[in-house]
C-alpha cells in the first residue's frame, strides 16, 4: 500500500518556488490556504471555502475550530490545493471556443419585452442567404479543425431572433454539416410545425423552446407578436409533439410577471414530461427588460420554492425535471470543470468558450452583445477568427474577471457565481467592473446548493450520469 | 435477541451527522459550455 506523506514532509519548503521563505503552514496567513467560513443557512453545517481554488467543505458547526486548527482536513487539502488551483486556471483562462451561437436571420416574428436584439434589427434586418450560411459553416468547420482535438464536434446553436424564419438555409446547413457539428436550435416555437419537428428530431438536433408561464394570460405579457398577440398555444402544441424526444428543453425567463408562479410553471413543465428547463433570471441588458425586473429577495424566495417543487415531483413520480441553470451551479461546486454552462464562471464563456455570429457575419463574444456595436470584434467573412478572438472588443469581455470587481473580489463564492453578466453589468450598471443584476439571487442559489449537499440530496437536482466523465479527486466524508 | 436499547443506539449512530463533508470531482475541461442554451449529452450505452 502506498504510504501517505508525513505531516513533516508536507511542510517542507517547496523547492525552487517563490515561496521558500514561507511554507504556508497556517490558514489565512502567509502562503497558507485562504479559507472563508460561509453561513449556508443549515442547522448543523457551516461552509468553509477557499475562494481561489473553489475548494469547499461543510463542517459541523461545533467542529469548526478543530477542523481549522489541528486538522487532517487541512493537510489533505494542502496536498491537493495546487492541483485545484491549476484546474481553475485552466477553466478560467485555458479554454478554446467549441461552440457558436449562430443567428441565420436578424428578423423575428415576435416582440418580446426583454429581447436583447434591437427592435429595428428584428423588424427590418436581413436573412443570411443559403449560400452565405453554407459558407459560414465551412469557415467555422475549417477553424475548429485546427483548434479542437480530432473527434471533438463543436456545437452550432441556431439562435435568434427567430432562426426558423430562415429554415430553408438552416436545414440545408444542418444536412450538409451534421458530420462536423452538433447542432441545436433555440426557437420561439411558432414555426415548429410537424415537418420541422420531423426534420430536426430525425437528425438528432437539440431543440430549445421558450415559454414563460403555464397559462396564456401570463405567458403573453412578455412573449408576444408585434401586434401583442399570444403564442402560448402554439408553443404548448410543439412541446406536446416533442414529448419523449431526449434532447429538448424549455427556457422560462423569470420576470416580475411570472416570478410568483414559478412553482406552478414547474408543475406544468413536469406534467408535459419536459426533461430539462432553464429558469433564467431576466437579463437586464436592455432598458425594456429592466422595467420587468423582479427584486432579488422576491426572486430568491420563489425560485427556491420552485426548486423544492422539482424535488417533490421527483420523489412522487420518479421523473426528474432538471433546472439546468441551477444544476450547473451545483455541478460548478461539485466538479468545477464539468460545468455545461459558462455564465457562472469568471471570465464567462463569452468570447472564449463560445462566440456569436450575426446574420451579417459580424462576430460578438455572446449573443447578448448583438446590437451593441462596440462589442463587435470583426466579421466571419472578412477577418480571421483567431484575430477576432484577440480583438479589443472581445478582450473587454474575456478579460473581465471577479478579482477586479467589488464586492466579488472579497466574496467566498466568487467562482461558483462568476458575477454574470458582462453585457448586463456594462449596460445596466455602467461598466465591466460592476456586478450584474442578481447578486443576492446567486448567493442564495449557492447556499441552497450547499445545503442540498449537506443533506445528501443533490442527485435529485442533477442529470443522471452527470459525473460519468469525472473522477473523485477529493473526498472527506 | 438484542435489546431494544442496543438497536436504538445503532440507529442513532447510523443517523449521526458527519463532522466534515468535502467532495471534489475532476475531469478534463473541454469547454463544453454555452450560456443560455443547454445541450443534453448523448446517452452513454
Amino acid at each position: 500500500m502506498k504510504s501517505r506523506p508525513t505531516r513533516a514532509a508536507l511542510l517542507q519548503p517547496r523547492r525552487g518556488g517563490p515561496s521558500e521563505s514561507n511554507r504556508g503552514l497556517y490558514f489565512n496567513t502567509g502562503n497558507g490556504p485562504t479559507l472563508q467560513p460561509v453561513d449556508i443557512g443549515h442547522r448543523d453545517y457551516v461552509g468553509l471555502v477557499d475562494p481561489d481554488t473553489a475548494f469547499w467543505s461543510l463542517i459541523r458547526k461545533d467542529k469548526l475550530g478543530s477542523a481549522l486548527t489541528d486538522g487532517p482536513l487541512l493537510l489533505a487539502y494542502r496536498r491537493r490545493a495546487a492541483v485545484f488551483a491549476k484546474e481553475m486556471e485552466t477553466l478560467r483562462f485555458g479554454l478554446r471556443p467549441s461552440a457558436v451561437y449562430f443567428n441565420p436571420t436578424d428578423r423575428c416574428n415576435l416582440n418580446c419585452t426583454y429581447c436583447y436584439i434591437p427592435a429595428t434589427m428584428r423588424r427590418g434586418g436581413i436573412h443570411m442567404s443559403r449560400e452565405r450560411l453554407i459558407g459560414a459553416l465551412a469557415i467555422l468547420k475549417d477553424y475548429f479543425a485546427t483548434t479542437l482535438p480530432r473527434g471533438t464536434k463543436p456545437q452550432i446553436i441556431f439562435h435568434g431572433a427567430e432562426p426558423l424564419l430562415n429554415h430553408e438555409a438552416v436545414f440545408a446547413g444542418i444536412d450538409q454539416f451534421r458530420k462536423y457539428f452538433r447542432f441545436g436550435i433555440q426557437t420561439n416555437g411558432t414555426l415548429l410545425d410537424d415537418d420541422a419537428i420531423e426534420f430536426l428530431t430525425s437528425r438528432g438536433v437539440s431543440i430549445g423552446l421558450s415559454l414563460d408561464a403555464e397559462v396564456e394570460a401570463i405567458a403573453r405579457r412578455t412573449r408576444k407578436t408585434w401586434g401583442g398577440g399570444g403564442i402560448y398555444h402554439k408553443v404548448v402544441r410543439a412541446l406536446e409533439r416533442l414529448r419523449g424526444y431526449p434532447d429538448y428543453s424549455v427556457i422560462c425567463t423569470v420576470t416580475r410577471e411570472n416570478v410568483r408562479r414559478l412553482t406552478r410553471i414547474v408543475d406544468f413543465f413536469h406534467g408535459l414530461e419536459i426533461p430539462t428547463c432553464m429558469l433564467n433570471p431576466l437579463r437586464c441588458t436592455r432598458e425594456g427588460a429592466r422595467g420587468i425586473k423582479p427584486g432579488d429577495r422576491e426572486m430568491s424566495r420563489y425560485y427556491l420554492q420552485a426548486l423544492d417543487r422539482t424535488n417533490e415531483l421527483y420523489r412522487r413520480t420518479g421523473r426528474k425535471l432538471v433546472v439546468a441553470n441551477f444544476a450547473n451551479t451545483l455541478i460548478g461546486i461539485l466538479a468545477p470543470q464539468a460545468r455545461r454552462l459558462m455564465c457562472d464562471i469568471s471570465p464567462c464563456g463569452g468570447g472564449r468558450s463560445f462566440f456569436a455570429v450575426s446574420a451579417r457575419g459580424d462576430m460578438f463574444p455572446c449573443s447578448e452583445f448583438i446590437g451593441l456595436e462596440k462589442f463587435m470584434g470583426g466579421n466571419l467573412f472578412r477577418d480571421g477568427i483567431a484575430d477576432v478572438l484577440e480583438s479589443a472588443a472581445f478582450r473587454r469581455v474575456t478579460e473581465r474577471k471577479v478579482e477586479d470587481i467589488d464586492p466579488c473580489c472579497r466574496c467566498a463564492v466568487r467562482h461558483f457565481c462568476g458575477a454574470p453578466c458582462p453585457a448586463e453589468a456594462h449596460e445596466m450598471n455602467g461598466g465591466m467592473r460592476r456586478i450584474g443584476a442578481f447578486c443576492e439571487l446567486y448567493e442564495d442559489h449557492i447556499r441552497y446548493a450547499l445545503r442540498l449537499i449537506a443533506d445528501g440530496r443533490e442527485d435529485a437536482f442533477l442529470w443522471d450520469d452527470w459525473d460519468a466523465d469525472t473522477t473523485t479527486s477529493f473526498k472527506w466524508e | 435477541m438484542k435489546s431494544r436499547g442496543c438497536v436504538d443506539m445503532k440507529k442513532r449512530n447510523a443517523k449521526k451527522k458527519k463532522d466534515v463533508i468535502a467532495v471534489r470531482k475532476s475531469c478534463k475541461a473541454k469547454g463544453t459550455g454555452l450560456s443560455h442554451y443547454v445541450m443534453t449529452e448523448p446517452r452513454k450505452k
